[in-house]
């Protein structure tokens, strides 16, 4: 169905205007990049940047971290209402990383920059980064904020030009790698000023009223488009659950997550009111995560490549959210961890849907950074270090038509890159002994989950590790009768002896000596359909290519292959039928 | 055998060929020496068997193999080997415990929210890769000794699958190398014949997954690219060649026939590359420091950088496009593609929104106006039907463009559903294409913080001169020159390509404790690396160079910059002279730095180059500021959106410019395969060289 095409603005400029916005938020982001200090942003890419209306609007958000859709809108909105619309002049640079407002934890320090254009207020570019540390304590597990290091409100970075050096030295003090810290705050400056001027550009080349004018065009767009694959989804309130293996205070007491899903027309609502309270662990994140979660959710479902990422594109959902739950927690809440639990959510939300729009959901996936941190003194030069390897990356589940894609990061995690291993064995005292794919990690099905990933990192001096991983007891799901892929899991091994018992994958400030060695494993994703419908050529050349066993093809897929490790078809059709006959069919529990 | 008919001079003009082949078209220059005379050839690329192409475009430009003293190559074949997955069957060896770093890569989700995003698609399949036992650490000690039972061990099952090519790839071999060089000497053994290839001999630089990719890269095209190149030499020495033949590197840089048969990776964008030298070596003829150098023709367009004279390289190239993307991390000039070209389609979605590119009509069908079934339309069809196109004298009138079919496309999928009138909706896809592109041309010169505004462009290809004029306004640049024959500049730009060879090491140290004395071992030893490589040549450099550079970064950054460093910097020993360097680039590319902070140098670079003599470019004859009548081609109504209608456009033939003249916009010039369009308000003049230069609002310099 044609929708009308808006009459608000040109069709030519509101397209020069679409590739112009991007080309700001795109440009942002390449210089925050590249002038980066720490890891987690460069390597990692853990930031977003993004352009707003003068009321807080997104505009178009740089592609960074997905669960940083709502973050920095609301930010912009928080700031415009904390100095009132004559409070921020030109010149001006706002700043804060409360927990709270952004949604996330402290290390998200956020910039933002007034656009004033012939002295109207016309825009904000705004940049979310994480630093590396903020101060705070640096191991086990926080129960409030107020130990996860400095709080900074909404206050002025730089009033009309001029740095405030009382705050860059309040800030100095409370971080533990003050040139570091200064290094990624120069990062963002000089992000948040590249859109301030990259936009003047646009606005002084085609008059400010039709720019604005193109951008709600672009917004109407957006909209149009949602809409439109809104309504194609059929009526009906869809649930699921699922749950998190706990909050690593409380061990192996699990945090169910409940999400309900209603399509009316062409709205959608998300509820979210019945996902767990508020935690003591620091796995809490603030509102603005619960409309992240929803948001992501539903653009993932409705225009996933629909860009610039932009206001329209919600203008059909509503959220619900409860006060003091673990997407919308309140202070003192610890936040440290917050990125952990809110991807499960919008998992849960596509196992709801699956019913109603099975080609555009997605089984579950390994849900986790699956990150490890390690700290100590380097015996080289007598100094602190604090390393890791960024983000494992784990299965993605299975989807209708194809099977689930392998070692790729989590849903919260977007462009964001490992580290490759000869740089972190040339930064730190570690060797990695194994970094590999985890055989039958995907869960089988008609199509098969990604695989998971293990990796061996050995301690070569005295250090520390920290690691709070989630998702072992609550392994990525199946979808129409696929199976679940394999948990996330965590081993060690401590004086020789390998220990694999552990009541979860949380290891919160474990000593290891020369020689220790931790193994983290990703989970695989979920299958979808029923295993015994693949086809057996499928199976014949995962077991060749080695990511399927032969005895899980055997017992999973009913596929039996002879000596060269060709099907045995008639075999396969012998022990597939009694599979039918014998067993219940496998359906999900949702 | 050359099929030339041309009678043969009495006296063999000493000549240098260059052959660029591309996906349509295999494009000839021929320099002869003494006259400085350029002689042309264009011949439709012939995939099944190259070098028919190249034996056709050299008859059609008239000249022999027998003249020639060097032949210059560049070709896509390299490249069309990955992206067409038609390469050989190759096995990978990797350090125990790793055998999946190629498939797990990066690990990265760019295309976030699409849940049917798709990774990089590795060259071989798992099943095809193998573990040695041994390890090597980040300082480059033994820790495992190499299994050499092992390796052979997997040789011989190797051999028994039918292995056509093998790559080694072992942890940290940039710090030793001792391990694959064994690696590969036992397999060399064990499998005489196969194309053998180890990482270190590409990339002595760290990331384990980026130096697989480029490895296994290398092994994948590896027997194609040698039987090619095995195969125009012996078409070559059948012809009567007797020269030297080179081929040009992603760098810009030639090496000889005989080392791209081993490091075939190294050619993978040679065609693109060779224009951007052509370009340098224009603006080294015109005194222009910083220019553009930019590309456009019928899928994609492409910019190059020049700044200080110098062209802007990059150490890893992303081959397949950013989100699937096979690194391959050797040194190349920083070519940025953003898919727009003459076959880019306009089209309307559902919501209303329309965009222009990146799918293209490619070849076939083609633009709606090429009448070969194509409906949707295109930016050719936009040109055309803006008149900027003469619809009888397309490729030198070997075809004949529809402008019904082309209006039709235009009103049907884009006017009539937004109730514009066609030119308007014309005249809009245009200026969308223009838009974009200009963006991403802002885009590379700004990532390395510099301004384009402040830069000249130099347009070719295809579809460059009837777009540049219109960029150039965009970004505000002053001045746009077309070179002679445009539509061959890739295969020009061959002719002043030098002997190249580049070395990085990674080598990691902060700058404060480092140590000069195994800083220059490691120098000495990239240059007589380079050396050696040179005295292999059968022509003799008329000089050799050597240049230094290093990748550094601040302690504790990630990213590193890589410096140029002038050797007395390291006689002097000058640490806080390399440093006070470092900190200049860093604040030019990203408008920051750190003078306080203490700098560490990652890798090692040296480029050994082998300086060639140039060839002088013929001068036109001189000609008054008016053309003569005999370039004069009638008149064109032509659409300008300025204007907001149409003008009567005076069109000019370029083969009877002359230098000197001047001819004020709008105005069309038309040559055989390429046509430059001036807009109102600027001025062409037509230079020494033949060159259109084309001031933008007319200012004179």
């Amino acid at each position: 169905m044609k929708q009308k095409p808006s009459r608000r603005a040109d069709a030519v400029l509101t397209a020069i205007i679409r590739n112009g916005v991007l080309a700001v938020t795109e440009e942002m982001k390449t210089n925050l990049m590249r002038t980066a200090y720490n890891m987690v942003i460069y390597e990692a890419l853990d930031f977003t940047v993004g352009l707003f209306t003068a009321r807080g609007e997104t505009v178009s958000i740089g592609l960074g971290l997905p669960t940083f859709i709502r973050g920095m809108a609301e930010t912009v909105k928080a700031m415009l209402k904390h100095f009132g619309p004559n409070g921020i002049a030109p010149g001006d640079i706002l700043v804060t990383n409360d927990a709270y407002l952004t949604g996330s934890h402290l290390n998200h320090f956020t910039f933002a920059m007034p656009v004033f254009h012939r002295g109207v207020l016309s825009a904000f570019t705004c940049c979310m980064a994480h630093w590396t540390d903020v101060g705070g304590t640096l191991d086990g597990i926080t129960t409030d904020i107020f130990s996860e290091g400095l709080q900074l409100p909404i206050v002025k970075y730089q009033r009309a030009g001029v740095v405030n050096e009382d705050l860059v030295e309040i800030i100095r003090m409370n971080v533990r790698i003050p040139e570091r810290a200064m290094g990624d705050l120069r990062a963002q400056v000089t992000a948040v000023k590249t859109g301030e001027r990259r936009f003047l550009e646009l606005l002084d080349r085609y008059g400010r009223m039709p720019v604005l004018d193109a951008i709600q065009t672009i917004m109407d767009q957006s909209e149009a488009m949602a809409r439109a694959h809104t309504q194609s989804i059929p009526d009906g309130v869809y649930q699921a659950e699922s749950f998190m293996d706990d909050d690593g205070v409380e061990i192996g007491k699990p945090v169910p997550i409940r999400v309900k899903v209603i399509v009316e027309g062409d709205q959608m609502t998300i509820d979210l009111s019945q996902v767990s309270r508020q935690v003591r662990g620091f796995f809490n994140a603030g509102v603005t995560t619960g409309y992240a979660c929803a948001q992501v959710a539903y653009k993932c479902i409705t225009s996933p490549t629909d860009y610039p990422i932009n206001e329209g594109s919600f203008r059909t959902l509503k959220v619900v959210l409860a006060p003091g739950t673990i997407v919308s927690a309140v202070k003192p809440a610890a936040m440290r961890w917050w990125m952990a639990f809110p991807m499960t959510i919008i998992d849960t939300i596509f196992k709801a849907l699956e019913p109603a729009v099975p080609e555009r959901a997605i089984a579950g996936h390994h849900a986790d950074l699956v990150v490890a941190m390690f700290h100590g003194i380097s015996p080289s030069d007598g100094r602190f270090f604090l390393g890791g390897f960024g983000p494992t990356g784990g299965g993605w589940g299975a989807k209708l038509t194809e099977d689930g894609v392998s070692a790729t990061v989590c849903l919260n995690d977007g462009d964001t890159h490992n580290s490759p291993v000869e740089q972190g064995e040339a930064k730190f005292p570690v060797l990695v002994e194994r970094h590999a794919l985890r055989q039958d990690s995907g869960g089988a099905g008609r199509r098969r989950g990604g695989l998971g990933i293990e990796k061996t990192i050995q301690a070569l001096v005295p250090m520390t590790i920290n690691m709070q991983i989630d998702r072992v007891h609550c392994p990525p799901w199946g979808l129409a009768g696929g199976d679940a892929g394999a948990g996330n899991k965590v081993t060690l091994r401590l004086d020789g002896t390998e220990i694999d018992d552990l009541p979860n994958a949380k290891v919160l400030t474990r000593r290891l000596k020369p020689h220790d060695a931790w193994t983290v494993f990703s989970g695989g994703g979920g299958g979808f359909g029923s295993p015994i419908e693949r086809e057996p050529e499928c199976v014949r050349d995962d077991v060749a290519q080695g990511y399927v066993s032969p005895e899980a093809a055997y017992k999973l897929y009913g596929v039996v292959l002879d000596n060269e490790g060709g099907v045995d078809y008639a075999a396969t059709e012998r022990l597939r039928k009694m599979r039918r006959i014998g067993a219940t069919p496998r359906r999900s529990t949702a | 055998m050359s099929q030339s008919k041309n009678r043969v001079r009495p006296h063999h003009p000493r000549t240098r060929l260059a052959a660029d082949i591309g996906g349509t078209f295999t494009d000839i220059v021929a320099f002869e020496e003494q006259s400085g005379r350029m002689l042309l050839g264009k011949a439709l690329s012939t995939p099944s068997h190259l070098v028919d192409g190249v034996a056709h475009g050299v008859g059609k430009a008239g000249t022999r193999y027998q003249y020639a003293k060097t032949f210059l190559h560049g070709s896509t074949i390299a490249i069309n080997a990955i992206l067409e997955r038609n390469g050989a069957k190759a096995a990978l060896l990797v350090t125990q415990g790793f055998r999946d770093i190629y498939e797990i890569g990066r690990v990265n989700r760019p295309d976030s929210y699409n849940l049917y995003f798709k990774k990089h698609v590795p060259l071989l399949p798992r099943a095809m890769i193998f573990e040695v036992r041994e390890r090597i650490t980040a300082s480059g000690d033994v820790r495992t000794p190499l299994d050499e039972t092992g390796v052979a061990a997997i040789c011989d099952k190797l051999r028994a699958m039918g292995v056509e090519a093998v790559a080694i790839l072992l942890l940290h071999s940039y710090r030793n190398i001792v391990h694959e060089r064994r690696v590969k000497e036992i397999v060399a053994d064990r499998l005489p014949g196969i194309f053998v290839t180890a990482s270190h001999e590409l990339s002595q630089e760290y990331r384990e997954f980026e130096r697989c990719s480029t490895v296994v890269a290398n092994a994948f095209i590896g027997p194609t690219v040698r039987d090619y190149v095995a195969g125009l030499n012996r078409h070559l020495e059948r012809s009567g060649f007797a020269g030297s033949f080179f081929i040009v590197q992603s760098t810009g840089g030639l090496y000889e026939a005989q080392q791209a048969q081993s490091q075939c990776v190294r050619m993978l964008e040679s065609g693109p590359a060779a224009g951007v030298v052509g370009a340098r070596a224009l603006c080294r003829e015109l005194g222009l420091n910083d220019t553009i150098a930019f590309d456009m023709g019928g899928t994609t367009a492409k910019a190059g950088v020049i700044h200080r004279n110098e062209v802007l390289t990059t150490s890893t190239a992303l081959i397949g496009g950013y989100n699937q993307a096979l690194p391959v991390q050797i040194p190349m000039i920083d070519v940025f593609e953003v898919g727009m070209g003459g076959g880019s389609i306009a089209s309307l979605a559902e919501n209303g929104a329309l965009s222009v590119g990146p799918k293209s009509a490619g070849a076939e069908p083609g633009p709606a106006c090429y009448g070969r079934g194509g409906e949707q339309p295109t930016v050719t069809d936009a040109n055309l039907v803006l008149g900027r196109l003469d619809p009888g004298n397309f490729l030198g009138g070997e075809m004949t463009l529809d402008v019904d079919a082309a209006e039709r496309a235009i009103v049907r999928q884009i006017a009539e559903p937004l109730g514009m009138p066609l030119r308007a909706a014309a005249d809009g896809i245009l200026r969308i294409a223009t838009t974009s592109m200009s963006y991403a041309v802002k885009s590379v010169s700004t990532q390395r913080g510099l301004d384009a505004a402040a830069f000249a462009m130099i347009a070719y290809g295809g579809a460059g001169p009837l777009h540049a004029a219109a960029i150039a306004h965009e970004i505000g640049m002053e001045r746009v020159i077309v070179p002679r024959a445009p539509g061959h500049f890739c295969a020009f730009g061959m002719l002043f390509s030098d002997l190249r060879y580049d070395f990085v090491r990674t080598w990691p140290m902060r700058l404060a404790d480092a140590e000069f004395a195994e800083i220059e071992r490691i120098y000495a030893g990239m240059f007589k690396a380079g050396r050696a490589a040179l005295a292999q040549s059968k022509i003799k450099p008329s000089r050799i160079s050597v240049e230094r550079a290093a990748d550094m970064r601040y302690v504790g950054q990630e990213h590193a910059v890589t410096i140029e460093l002038p050797p007395e910097l390291f006689r002097r020993r000058d640490r806080d002279g390399i440093k006070a360097r470092f900190d200049d680039v860093h604040q030019l590319r990203y408008g920051t730095h750190a003078p306080n902070e203490p700098a560490e140098i990652v890798s090692l670079r040296a480029t050994v180059t082998g300086v060639l003599k140039k060839p002088t470019p013929e001068k036109v004859a001189t000609g008054g500021r008016a053309p003569v009548s005999d370039a004069r081609r009638g008149t064109r109504p032509v659409f300008f959106s300025e204007h907001r209608r149409a003008e009567r456009t005076p069109i000019y033939a370029r083969a009877a410019l002359k230098s000197g003249n001047r001819i004020p916009g709008p105005a069309l010039i038309e040559e055989h395969a390429s046509t430059t369009l001036v807009p109102p308000g600027d001025r062409v003049e037509v230079d020494a060289l033949g060159n259109l230069v084309i001031e933008i609002g007319g200012r004179s310099r």
